[in-house]
Formats: C-alpha cells, sequence, structure tokens
C-alpha cells in the first residue's frame, strides 16, 4: 500500500499551482465581479496558449501508431484538484477541444479526426469545441432527447434545441447528440460534427448562472441545419453497430472522477480561506470554529480519497462504476457543505457577497448536477449495490 | 387547551400578508433584486395594506400586535421576497428591541426619528460594543441595507440608539438585495439614546432572532413550494422526476425539516407573547432553521437540476439568501450558546407541564 505521490506529480502540481495563483484565481474574481463569461479576445487565453494549453491529446495524422500510453488517471484527478481549488470556472474557460475530444479521439474516422482535432494540434489562436447533449427538455434522461436528425441523401437534417452547453457560441464546432427516432431510445442516437456558421446553427444565448460564471453555459437552436454525411462522428458503419449512445455515455464516464476532483479542489479552497479568515480575526482558539475547521478538513480528506480511489482502480483498468459515481455524489456534496460551513464561519462578512468562499458556495452547487446529478449516481450505485431495476 | 390554530384576525392578517406577497412581491423579485430597492408601485401596495408598524403599540398609532403575528406575517412576505419584506418594513426587529430594552420612550424616540423622511432603522446584534462618553463605534461587515434614518445597536443589556453619524458603504451582498447590501460603520457616532435592561435585551434578542428565523421560513417555504411543484412537471424517464423516490424522499426529507422549524418558532413566538421564559427557545428554533436552510437551500436547486441553476428560476435566489439569512444577528454559532447555556441550568429542562408550557 502507497499513498504517497511521486516527485513528478509534485512538479507538475507545483506547476498547477503557480499558474493557478498568478492567472487563474483572479480571472475567475473577476468573471464573477462581472457576472459575464471571460472574453473570447481576452489576453487570458493568449497566454494560455503560450502555456501549452488548449492544444489536442491526439497525435496527428502522421503519428507513428504507437502503443497507448499506460494512463495517469490519478495524476489528472491531483492536477483537476489543484485548478479548481484556483478558479473550476476558469478551468472550464479555458480552450481547447474539452469535452468532445475523447469521443472523436475514440469514434471518429481519420478524416474527422484530421479536420476538426487538426486545428488544436497547434492553434493559430484560442480555440473551442463544445459536447451538446443536454435539451431544455431531457437531461438526466438523456435517451429522452429530441434533436431530431432526418437522411436527406446524402446528407443530414438537423432540428432542435439544447441548453447549458458551455462554450456553444464560441467553439469552431459542437458534437451535437441527435436521434433519428424519438421513439426508439438509446439505439437511435446519433452524434454530428457541427460547425459553427453552419445555416439554421444559432439563436445562441449565454445563460446567466448562479455561479461558474467564467465560462459561458449557452443554449442555442437548430433549424434545418444540413450536414454532409461526412459529419456523422465515426460514420454510418458505426451506428449499423449500434454505437450512438455509448459514444455519448463514454464521454461522461470518464468525466465523473475529474468533477469529484474539481469538487475537492473548491472544498479546499473552501477549508483554506476558513482558516485564513479564523486566523487574520482571532478565531482559531474559538472550539466552535476549530470544530467547523476540523469537520471541512476531514470531509475534504474522505472525498479526496474515495476520488483518488476511483482513478486508481481506473488506472489498474479493473471496473470503477461504484467508485466514479460514489467520488462524484460524495464530493459535491462535500465542496457544498464546505463553502456552507466556511460561510457560517465568516458572518456578516459572509453576507457582504464579495468574499470567495461566497462565490465558492455558488459555485460548488453546479458539482452535484453536471455529469449526471446526485439522484443519477446514486441510482447508478444502487443498481450495482441491490440490483435497483432500471 | 393546545391549539396550532392563529385565530380569525391574526388569520385575515396572514391572509392579507400572502396576497400581497403572491400578487406584488414574487412577480417583481427579479426587479427589486436588480434595483436594490421596492419600486414606488410596491410600497403603495404596502402602504394600502396596512402591515406596517404590525409591532408598534397602540399608543404610538401601531397595531400593537405580538410576535406571533410577526413570525406569521414574515413567513408571508419572505415567502414571496425576503429582501422585500426587510425593504418594506420601516421599523424591522430595532423597534422590538427598544421596546423591549427601553420602552414607550425609547419607541418614541424612534419613530420621531425615522418620521424625518429617512426610510429604515437597522438593528446590529453585538456581544460588546465600543462607548466613549456620549458616542458609539461600531463596523459591521453586512448589513442589508443601503440607507438607513436610525440604528439600533442591542449590545448586552444595553441598547443604543443612533441616528447620526451613520456611514453605509455599499457592497455586492450575496443576497437580499431588494433590501439592500452594505458595510455599516459608526465612527464615535453620537448616542441618542441609551437604555439598559437585562431582562429586556433577553427578550428583545429573542424576537430579533424570531423576526430572522420566521423570514427563512418563508424563504425556505418557497424553494420547498417551488421545487416540489415543478417535481410534479419535470418529467424523466417516463414519468415526473417527483415520482422517482430518490428525490421524492429528498422533497420530503426538506418539507420535514420546514416544518419542524415553524413549530419551534411559533412556540418560541408565544412563549414572547405570554411573556414566559423565551431566550433559549427562540435561540435553539434560530438554529434549528438555520440547520433546515442548509438542507433546504441547496437542494431546491437539486431538484431542478441544470435549470435550478440559471437565474430564470428562482431557486437559485432562494438558495444564496437562505444562507444569507442566517448569519445575521450571531447567526448559528450564538445561537446555539445560548440556548445551550441556558439548557444546562436546569436538570430535566424538557418535562412536561412546566409553567403550563411545553
Ligand atoms: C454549469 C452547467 C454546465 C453544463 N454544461 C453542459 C455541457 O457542456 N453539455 C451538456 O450537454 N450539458 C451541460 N449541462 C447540463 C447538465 O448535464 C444537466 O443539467 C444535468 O444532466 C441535469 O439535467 P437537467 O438539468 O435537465 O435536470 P433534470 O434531468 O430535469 O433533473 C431534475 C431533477 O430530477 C432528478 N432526477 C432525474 N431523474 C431522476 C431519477 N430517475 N431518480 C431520481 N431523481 C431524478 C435530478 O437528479 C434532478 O434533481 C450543464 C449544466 C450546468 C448546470
Amino acid at each position: 500500500m502507497e499513498f504517497a505521490i511521486d516527485a513528478a506529480m509534485r512538479e507538475r502540481i507545483e506547476e498547477a499551482r503557480e499558474v493557478g495563483q498568478r492567472e487563474i484565481r483572479p480571472a475567475g474574481l473577476e468573471a464573477d465581479r462581472n457576472a459575464a463569461p471571460i472574453p473570447v479576445g481576452d489576453p487570458f487565453f493568449d497566454r494560455c496558449l503560450e502555456r501549452g494549453e488548449g492544444r489536442t491529446r491526439w497525435a496527428g495524422p502522421n503519428a507513428p501508431k504507437s502503443k497507448p500510453r499506460k494512463s495517469n488517471v490519478i495524476l489528472s484527478l491531483l492536477l483537476a484538484e489543484e485548478l479548481a481549488y484556483w478558479d473550476r470556472g476558469v478551468i472550464n474557460a479555458t480552450p481547447g477541444p474539452g469535452l468532445p475530444e475523447q469521443s472523436v479521439i475514440g469514434m471518429g474516422t481519420d478524416e474527422q479526426k484530421e479536420r476538426f482535432l487538426g486545428p488544436f494540434l497547434e492553434p493559430d489562436k484560442p480555440r473551442w469545441a463544445c459536447f451538446g447533449m443536454t435539451e431544455p427538455g431531457a437531461g438526466s434522461d438523456a435517451a429522452a432527447i429530441r434533436t431530431l436528425a432526418r437522411r436527406d441523401g446524402d446528407h443530414w437534417i438537423l432540428n432542435g434545441a439544447k441548453c447549458f452547453i458551455g462554450a456553444a457560441s464560441r467553439s469552431d464546432w459542437l458534437l451535437i447528440q441527435a436521434t433519428v427516432d424519438p421513439s426508439k431510445g438509446r439505439a437511435a442516437q446519433r452524434a454530428f460534427l457541427v460547425e459553427q456558421g453552419t445555416p439554421g446553427l444559432g439563436g445562441f444565448k449565454i445563460e446567466k448562472k448562479m455561479g461558474l460564471k467564467a465560462y459561458e453555459s449557452t443554449s442555442f437552436t437548430l433549424e434545418d441545419v444540413r450536414l454532409p454525411a461526412s459529419n456523422l462522428l465515426g460514420g454510418e458503419e458505426r451506428y449499423e453497430r449500434k454505437a450512438g449512445f455509448k459514444a455519448a455515455m463514454q464521454t461522461f464516464n470518464a468525466g465523473r472522477p475529474v468533477i469529484a476532483a474539481n469538487a475537492v479542489g473548491i472544498a479546499r479552497a473552501a477549508l483554506d480561506e476558513s482558516i485564513r479568515f479564523a486566523r487574520e480575526t482571532d478565531l482559531l482558539g474559538r472550539d466552535r470554529v476549530r470544530d467547523r475547521i476540523e469537520a471541512i478538513a476531514r470531509k475534504v480528506r474522505k472525498a479526496r480519497l474515495i476520488c483518488l480511489r476511483a482513478g486508481w482502480l481506473a488506472d489498474q483498468q479493473r471496473a470503477n462504476i461504484i467508485e466514479a459515481s460514489m467520488s462524484k455524489a460524495m464530493a459535491a456534496q462535500v465542496a457544498q457543505e464546505a463553502a456552507s460551513m466556511g460561510l457560517e464561519l465568516l458572518g456578516l462578512v459572509g453576507g457582504r457577497g464579495d468574499h470567495l468562499i461566497e462565490k465558492l458556495y455558488r459555485d460548488a452547487k453546479a458539482m452535484d448536477i453536471v455529469e449526471g446529478t446526485g439522484q443519477i449516481q446514486r441510482m447508478i450505485i444502487a443498481r450495482q449495490l441491490v440490483g435497483l431495476p432500471r | 387547551m393546545f391549539d396550532l390554530d392563529p385565530g380569525d384576525e391574526l388569520a385575515l392578517i396572514v391572509d392579507t400578508a400572502r396576497k400581497l406577497a403572491e400578487t406584488e412581491l414574487t412577480p417583481r423579485m427579479r426587479e427589486s433584486e436588480a434595483a436594490r430597492a421596492v419600486d414606488a408601485g410596491l410600497l403603495a401596495a404596502w402602504d394600502e395594506v396596512g402591515l406596517a408598524a404590525l409591532e408598534l403599540p397602540e399608543r404610538h398609532d401601531g397595531a400593537g400586535l405580538g410576535c406571533v403575528a410577526r413570525v406569521l406575517v414574515n413567513e408571508e412576505l419572505a415567502a414571496g421576497d425576503a429582501g422585500a419584506a426587510l425593504a418594506l418594513d420601516p421599523f424591522g426587529p430595532a423597534l422590538t428591541t427598544l421596546l423591549e430594552v427601553g420602552g414607550d420612550d425609547a419607541v418614541t424616540a424612534l419613530t420621531s426619528a425615522l418620521d424625518h423622511g429617512a426610510s429604515r432603522a437597522i438593528l446590529v446584534i453585538v456581544d460588546a460594543v465600543d462607548v466613549s462618553a456620549d458616542t458609539l463605534t461600531l463596523d459591521a461587515a453586512w448589513v442589508p441595507a443601503d440607507e438607513a434614518g436610525a440604528v439600533v445597536v442591542l449590545a448586552g443589556s444595553d441598547a443604543f440608539l443612533v441616528t447620526e453619524g451613520i456611514s453605509l458603504e455599499r457592497v455586492r451582498g450575496a443576497g437580499l438585495r431588494a433590501a439592500g447590501a452594505a458595510r455599516l460603520e459608526l465612527e464615535g457616532a453620537s448616542i441618542a439614546g441609551r437604555w439598559t435592561d437585562a431582562a429586556g435585551a433577553e427578550r428583545a434578542r429573542a424576537r430579533a432572532r424570531l423576526h430572522a428565523a420566521s423570514l427563512l421560513l418563508g424563504v425556505m417555504r418557497s424553494a420547498c413550494d417551488f421545487s416540489t411543484a415543478y417535481s410534479q412537471e419535470r418529467e424523466a424517464f417516463g414519468k415526473p422526476i417527483g415520482h422517482h423516490q430518490a428525490l421524492a424522499f429528498l422533497m420530503v426529507d426538506m418539507r420535514m425539516a420546514l416544518d419542524a422549524a415553524r413549530l419551534l418558532v411559533h412556540e418560541a413566538a408565544w412563549r414572547v407573547d405570554r411573556a414566559l421564559p423565551c431566550a433559549a427557545e427562540a435561540a435553539a428554533a434560530w438554529a434549528e432553521c438555520i440547520e433546515a436552510s442548509r438542507l433546504i437551500g441547496p437542494n431546491g436547486v437539486q431538484v431542478l437540476g441544470g435549470h435550478g441553476f440559471m437565474a430564470d428560476y428562482p431557486v437559485e435566489k432562494h438558495m444564496r439568501e437562505s444562507r444569507a439569512l442566517g448569519l445575521l444577528f450571531g447567526g448559528y454559532d450564538a445561537a446555539i450558546e445560548e440556548a445551550g447555556q441556558r439548557l444546562v441550568e436546569t436538570d430535566t429542562p424538557l418535562d412536561l407541564g412546566q409553567s403550563g408550557a411545553l
């Protein structure tokens, strides 16, 4: 058994900490004050590119077919925690192929990888992509989406509406989940690569969110959006093998422990801010204050371990369905509680609306909603644990 | 006899408050929040229903009602918009504080201070205050107000009235913005009146806590009602989300927390009106409301999923405001401190039938 992290990891975390403190935290606070996402042309994004961010993990068209690298989910979770510690919203604002990248790498044709991920190899400017699953009428029940894909010769025509999609209005392209027959559930779903500017794609509305204001969550409509068949992710044969819905759910699966790690980062930020405040105001000697800080710290530690367990299992190529869902269900709640307790510790200062913990309290809530709500995670666990029927 | 009905007269007043909340406060909720104020139309509607000066004694041309009336009305108003409820009431718990600690003279001093066009009186509760000669110095990180014609400071057994030298520096506010949000500073402000009464101060603290607690009840009720109603309309996996047990039981827990907290508030308010010991009970009721709000605030949002996170729905406001309300008047820690202290003064504090109360 080994609970330590190695020097190489520590170095990466140190780098993240440095950027977090210098760039990420201030950007998040400013976006929150402005109540608007970081604008597309903001120099912050240029600096992201300069640091080597915003690029695809796809190796490129001419890369030798090497054996896949050994995964290091643990490292990615530690970094997800560290970065979210500085600002979860800003992490999501960072340019890059984002959520749909994995689906395109895993399922896209060679031509699609080149076309859609190619520009992210050495981006000439900040570029984004997004994944559009959620609709006004369907979120948790992803099998119930209504965006319709109709075949028209060698084209597809998309009609529907999406909501809360991260970075949608600034994305080069959007991976849109649609259905060829709403009555057939998952089996009838297809994923389409829709380029920005395609006629019929529009009505972008950036939502007013309670928290995580640094990145845009956007609603939009698809009205007779006409796409060549080559924009169907993975091409037609893939769907004959009925892989449509699974493709989307794979994106979600990989995400759960990452969201959990983000939540741990938020909780840890609330802890540190609580301690700082208590120290500055000479409250650390009070039992009630110390008890609260101890409780927050314990919650952060247990959530972190639960989260790392899910990552470790993944690195071992062992099943982690229960553990991944558990990490997200628990860490999201811990983040909320930590921020809530922190606010109580601040007292009236918490009511001013300008303290970091107050922001964390608002930001944290989304962790229990995105990529499968707390209830959905519990359902997933219960199916495994007690055979809860679908 | 044990009876939870408010009686006809009070029921009528409560009904009036509810109607005002439904027709005027709720619809303008976002407007008031953005404007950091209630608009003239709302003020006119408020004046018309005559809910102002609820606890002002009749000899001061008030309604002369008690704490039970206050908590019932507050819940209704705050169910509409807690910020507006604060903004509309010129006296708030500043009045009951002066009434309890200073009596008639103090009330006269307050009403005449607010007469001069100034809007509201703010109550600040502190452990101790910096007084020298006839001036007072104090710094409160947040009060839900942009302007104040009077500040009442309750410190230990003393109540102070300050009407000049009130400095309010606006801040964003975590919630309740309809009432404004500011840092309050009194820098050697001259004291317009000082009254001392230990027993009165204890009752004043109890009433202030119940004032805030009942506003919190209103916010929590709204969060429960809104999310429960939403859960009957919204469908996922082939049925209303509220019919999935994982969500249904969460909403049941929210409702149980609300109902229990409300009963504690009502019982404590009843004690205030009957001049029974009420300090521990009011503090406990306030603590219970804050605990309930930790559950209800965030979960009101949770029930709406991603939609709850957006300003298109009121539940994110409920979440912020229920948390902010719970920070007032010493918040949770001071409340459990006081409730706990009193509890250990007797061996069998919850004996049935002591002094005719539960
Ligand atoms: C900040 C933010 C960013 C987002 N970014 C994206 C994005 O980039 N791309 C994207 O596609 N989506 C995105 N989403 C949407 C997110 O994935 C959905 O909000 C989430 O899946 C929940 O769906 P919903 O909002 O429709 O809630 P609903 O599905 O309507 O759920 C409402 C409530 O019902 C509960 N519920 C539903 N089914 C059950 C059940 N069977 N048992 C018990 N309870 C149940 C839920 O837990 C929830 O409490 C984002 C959302 C937010 C808040």
